[in-house]
């Protein structure tokens, strides 16, 4: 009944495709197991009520606010991280690569939580245009106004999925 | 030959850490045995505690001590428990009484944030309510709740400027224009919450990690509030996430570091959002301009009367007031000024330095009060600030000669680009309306002020500079780390930066006021300049080398010897390494010694900034929609163009929600919005269509370096109330220009038709 | 805190009806573990929902368009079902807080959290759509949601009791359906004012017309007699106008961050004036 205790439930988690198993209290957020449990800092806590989008990560390939999600109801869902969309060698995954080249970061707070929205709204709509993903981005907020450098990121993805999906096209 | 260092996109080092997230901020900070804080908050606005009962919190397992300001004010461990860069007037803890909604009162210290959470709610604090005001005018009147027994007149600074005989200009002018603008109280809004880690070590020495972008005011402070010597006190301060002036001064540092203190054990505290609304605020300020002007515009005196709030504690207060009173005139040749400019307590957040700070909210009213001026006369904004705008050999409001300013330069430059004479695009419907605006501002930057920089050569050729300037996003590092290159002549791969740690890195006083990059070049220059002399003296007593040397490419060279690299000359040498400082001391402001009387030098350089928009206005909901805006600011040279770019994209950004909603409102005493479903920033939806910026540089390669870090943002409110303006024909003088104010406005003008 | 997982809908029931006060049902979570953070409830469990059989599916049924309680606003929205037979509730959907609400939130806790500032219960009240409640006898019962939400976060649902699927009527021929959410403030921002109307056509005439008004008052505003009006006209300018004024008087309306209630009133003459215009038939439509 007392709220101060720890005596969590082990919950078993799939997160950045490894299997995992966490004592958690059955009020605690997600976000809160993956930062200060599992050690992926790249979940921040900002404003704590779904607005920001700091703490965004993937349940099954969707973007979903970390800090609104309990842990203890993840099941057997698939979480994804900033750090799990790392590619292999530890390279910068795609959507990563496209924000380092355009320089989509200031402060940087906000910025695993844009990547982690891009590349889930991506991923289910490979064709989105830069309007789709800039109203997908809208709830991912970045108070140094980095936004102008984000949309140059998104347009270079965005440019790149076209060309790719056209260069696999077989000219007729 | 390497292309410049100078002026290219160079990205920051860690750019990959910053995009994976694996960069880690003082929010990351964890040691060893640390316990977790957890805030107990006063719900009255003006009381004196009764008691603190912490009894059921105590029995929380886990609670190991719930810390009041009683516990500080008694540890004669404590000897200086009040502290304020400014005035010291604030505890660490509410001590007798609290003095505003949400002031920190105790803090329950826990093995876990869990159970300190948990113990928090069960402390109880029992209050005697006293009579409280939260309006500043009030505040000053006979009578009003004293706020702070040493201050029973609530005053927080009166600043006051003379210059001309100001009331017969008035007696004879042609025109005389007054109004009276408002300016509300607004939320930085850092994403990264405020959090410390405090650590004593058995000999009583204190090492602390914040989010802070003043290291060595905290080092300082904490310094003297338990009497220790500056050496026995250390502070970190990692990459912030996010400051905009929120972290400057000291925080919640010597809160923590008190209870670390009693507790025995480390101690941890990280704010949630609600609290983080509640530490800081930007300064609530009511402005009253009189101006007199001649039949051309010609602008001949002003009268200005400036109030702000400065909240229960004065976190930049009484000196807040003063920066405002320079800055108060705007840029513009006027040869009679009076000012006054005071600011006083009430029980409401502390205000604090946000974004643009003490700039933002006067360049609201004098760019607001030239565009009414305009239509007065009839004549065009744009025309009008070109006939006044200040110029090199002008003489200010506070007697100084102007220098290396641009302010026509700058307007023609934002009037060009939005396309100032052109009229706006048809609006799509009957019922809207459209309009375009521009603004022009200056601010004077910190003077006095001192940045060092200590810079290692190493036997392998690589460069350390070691920085108290703390990188917030805006690239200190890695400007300095091109600045460092470009003024020691070498490849940038060589060069890394080492960050404020108050043990290893020297003295810097703040990271505020867009001085970083201007007075780190400085310091760059002169550790440069020691380091050649330095190598210079090794080529000479241990290679026997004589006459002139040349440097140049990473190589020290003499008519007869070399060019031999740097770690070749001290491979040869037997030197591992060579450690210089630079050190950039900026003079003057002698201005603003007495703030009865502010005339003469207050600011070392100018900086200068401007901003066009076109707005939308729909006249059925009052909802001002931005669709162009540029900005412009005075960079003199540029370090890096992206990131120049990105401050000033983003300070007009910010400037857009502050222009049109942001506010935050306080009712019965109370922050009725600390959340950010509430209190809303702009999102990506929210930036124009057309946004877009630029920095002026000068044709002289040896120009001074401007900061860039807040030039548009105090340009951004105004520009878009002259375009609202120009659109509606409606004058809104309070901030925000939320669609219910205009709206208002505009019934106000064109009464309701019947439906 | 328990996190319960029941095996079946009649079991979820059981365990909210055996402890009314202190057991919460958990679907998407977005609201309750919202209020969980803020001390507001503090449950001895909550009842997993997700995975529970029958609230889920979407299809169209002789009865209407049902959709299953954990049925996600991103995944109504996204429905061509839904978008077919009631587009301004997918619109309404879509418009709902951001992407990582509606990935999370479910259209079944969006109308038994009963937030007065939510988008789709305006929508579904223009509709005249239901809830099919679920409860500890194990039986079923048709609520409409215009009865469902009686205030601020406050319904006659029962102890034990589950919304186990929205159904929305279908359009017999000539329906058509707007909303129109009014922000005040940033783009994220919740509504000043949400407007959704409805209307049924025959040759160009209004055969019923329905308008209900949301993030004003405590339920969603919806006022019969005033729409009666339009009945048989073709909701011309004048219609349009005299339907949105009666209702900018009828509302109750509230102070909240996003506008006073005099602004309220205002705004809901403005919006409810434009979303008839844009359900009108298309001949009135255009013009003044």
């Amino acid at each position: 009944m007392s709220e101060a205790t720890d005596d969590g439930q082990v919950v078993r988690l799939k997160v950045n495709g490894a299997e995992l198993s966490v004592a958690v209290p059955g009020d605690e957020p997600l976000a809160t197991t993956l930062r200060d449990r599992v050690g992926l800092r790249s979940v921040r806590t900002a404003c704590g009520i779904g607005i920001c989008g700091s703490c965004t990560v993937q349940v099954e390939g969707r973007a979903v606010s970390s800090c609104l999600m309990l842990t203890a109801a993840v099941g057997e869902r698939s979480v994804r991280t900033c750090e799990g969309l790392v590619g292999a060698e530890g390279a910068p995954g795609r959507v990563q690569q496209a924000f380092v080249d355009n320089r989509a970061y200031q402060c940087s707070y906000c910025i695993p939580g844009m990547v982690v929205s891009v590349d889930a709204y991506l991923g289910e709509h490979p064709d989105a245009d830069v309007d789709e993903v800039r109203h997908a981005l809208s709830g991912n907020l970045c108070r140094c106004g980095t936004y102008v450098s984000i949309l140059a990121a998104v347009h270079d993805l965005v440019a790149s999925a076209r060309s790719g999906a056209a260069a696999a096209t077989p000219a007729d | 030959m390497r292309r410049p260092v100078l002026g290219a996109d160079q990205p920051m080092p860690d750019a990959v850490d910053r995009v994976v997230g694996t960069i880690r901020f003082a929010v990351d900070h964890a040691v060893p045995g640390m316990l977790h804080g957890r805030l107990v908050s006063s719900q009255s606005p003006h009381a004196r505690i009764v008691s603190v009962d912490a009894t059921e919190a105590l029995a929380v397992p886990g609670v190991r001590a719930v810390v009041t300001g009683a516990d500080i004010a008694r540890d004669p461990r404590v000897p200086h428990p009040l502290f304020g860069v400014s005035r010291p007037d604030q505890p660490p803890l509410a001590t007798d009484k609290v003095r505003y909604v949400g002031e920190p009162v105790a803090l329950v210290v826990a093995e876990t944030e869990r159970a300190a959470r948990a113990a928090a709610v069960l402390v109880d604090v029992e209050y005697e309510d006293l009579p409280y005001v939260t309006d500043p005018a009030e505040a000053l009147r006979p009578g009003a709740p004293v706020l702070h027994d040493q201050w029973p007149d609530n005053a927080c600074g009166d600043w006051r400027l003379q210059r001309g005989d100001v009331d017969a200009v008035f007696r004879q002018a042609e025109h005389v224009v007054e109004h009276v603008y408002h300016s509300p109280a607004a939320s930085q809004v850092p994403l990264e919450p405020f959090v410390a880690v405090a650590e004593w070590d058995d000999a009583g020495s204190l090492e602390v990690w914040s989010s802070t972008q003043w290291p060595s005011a905290v080092q300082r402070v904490l310094a003297h509030m338990f009497d220790r010597p500056l050496d026995q006190v250390r502070v970190h301060a990692p990459p912030l996430g996010g400051g905009y002036g929120a972290k400057g001064q000291v925080k919640i540092e010597p809160m923590v570091a008190c209870a670390a203190l009693l507790v025995g054990q480390p101690v941890r505290l990280e704010l949630d959002r609600v609290e983080v609304f509640h530490v800081v605020c930007k300064h609530e300020a009511t402005m009253r301009l009189r101006t007199a002007v001649d039949g051309e515009g010609r602008l001949l005196a002003r009268d200005i009367d400036l109030l702000y709030n400065a909240g229960a504690y004065g976190i930049t207060d009484p000196g807040a007031a003063g920066n405002a009173l320079v800055r108060a005139n705007g840029p513009y040749r006027v040869p009679a000024v009076r000012i006054r400019s005071r600011a006083a307590y009430t029980s409401t957040v502390p205000s604090g330095s946000y974004r643009g700070a003490m700039t933002n909210q006067v360049s609201f009213a004098y760019e607001s009060q030239l565009d009414e001026i305009a239509a007065l006369l009839g004549k065009d904004p744009y025309e009008l600030r070109r006939l006044n705008l200040l110029v090199d050999g002008d003489t200010y409001a506070t007697g100084e000669t102007m220098h290396d300013v641009h302010f026509i330069e700058l307007v023609d430059e934002v009037a060009s680009v939005i396309d100032w004479h052109a009229p706006p695009e048809p609006p799509p419907s009957a019922t809207t309306v459209r309009g375009k605006g521009l603004a022009v501002i200056l601010k004077s930057t910190p003077t006095p002020s001192r940045t060092e920089c200590r810079v290692e050569l190493h036997a392998d050729g690589s460069v350390v500079v070691f920085t108290s300037s703390v990188e917030m996003g805006q690239g200190a590092f890695a400007t300095i780390a091109q600045l460092a290159a470009h003024h020691l002549d070498v490849d940038l791969s060589r060069v890394s930066v080492v960050g404020p740690d108050t043990a290893r890195t020297p003295f810097d006083t703040m990271t505020a006021g867009s001085r970083t990059t201007f007075s780190n070049d400085h310091a760059l220059h002169e550790a440069a300049a020691h380091l050649r002399e330095h190598l210079d003296g090794l080529a000479r007593e241990l290679l026997g080398w004589s006459g002139p040397t040349q440097h140049g490419d990473g190589c020290v060279s003499t008519s007869d010897e070399g060019p031999v690299p740097y770690e070749l000359l001290l491979a040869k040498a037997g030197v591992d390494v060579v450690d210089v400082t630079g050190v950039f001391q900026s003079v003057g402001g002698e201005g603003m010694k007495d703030p009865s009387d502010v005339h003469g030098h207050t600011s070392v350089h100018w900086h200068q900034g401007a901003v066009a928009v076109e707005v939308e206005v729909d006249l059925e909901t009052g909802k001002v929609e931005v669709l162009r805006c540029h900005g412009a600011s005075w960079a003199g040279r540029v370090v890096n163009p992206a990131r120049v770019r990105q401050q000033n994209d983003g300070c007009m950004i910010m400037g857009i929600g502050t222009a049109l909603y942001e506010d935050l409102q306080v009712v019965d005493g109370q922050v009725v919005n600390p959340n950010m479903s509430d209190y809303m920033i702009p999102s990506v939806l929210d930036v124009p269509q057309a946004l877009t910026s630029r920095a002026l540089v000068s044709d002289d390669p040896a120009a001074e370096l401007h900061g860039v870090g807040e030039m548009t943002i105090p340009a951004t409110a105004p520009a878009i109330a002259n375009a609202v303006f120009r659109a509606t024909a409606v004058r809104v003088r309070d901030l925000p220009l939320t669609a219910e104010r205009v709206l208002s406005a505009v019934r106000g003008r064109e009464p309701q038709e019947g439906a | 805190m328990q996190i319960l997982r029941p095996s079946s809908l009649l079991e979820a029931c059981h365990l909210l009806e055996s402890d009314p006060w202190d057991t919460r049902p958990l679907a998407g979570g977005t609201a309750l573990v919202l209020m969980l953070r803020q001390g507001l409830v503090a449950p001895r469990a909550v009842v997993r929902l997700d995975g529970v059989d029958g609230l889920d599916g979407l299809e169209v049924t002789p009865h209407g368009l049902r959709i299953g309680a954990l049925t996600t606003l991103t995944d109504v929205a996204a429905s061509p079902v839904v978008q077919a037979h009631a587009p301004s509730l997918a619109y309404a959907c879509s418009r709902v807080g951001n992407l990582r609400v509606r990935n999370a939130a479910t259209l079944g806790g969006n109308v038994a959290e009963a937030d007065y500032a939510s988008d789709p219960p305006s929508v579904l009240v223009s509709l005249d759509a239901w809830c099919q409640v679920a409860g500890p006898s194990g039986g079923t019962r048709d609520v409409p949601v215009r009865e469902l939400i009686t205030g601020f976060l406050t319904t006659t649902l029962e102890p034990g009791e589950v919304v186990q699927a929205v159904v929305v009527p279908l359009d017999p021929g000539g329906r058509r359906a707007t909303y129109e959410k009014y922000i005040s403030r940033s783009s994220e921002d919740r509504p000043c004012v949400g407007v959704a109307a409805s209307v049924q056509l025959r040759d160009g005439a209004v055969r019923g017309l329905t308008v209900v008004v949301g993030a004003v008052a405590g339920t969603p505003q919806r006022f019969d007699d005033l729409t009666a009006q339009a009945v048989g006209t073709t909701l011309g300018p004048s219609v349009r106008r005299s339907v949105a004024s009666a209702y900018a008087s009828a509302v109750d309306a509230m102070d909240d961050a996003r506008g006073s209630a005099w602004y309220r009133q205002q705004m809901t003459e403005v919006v409810v004036r434009r979303a008839l215009e844009r359900i009108a038939p298309v001949a009135a439509g255009g013009g003044a």
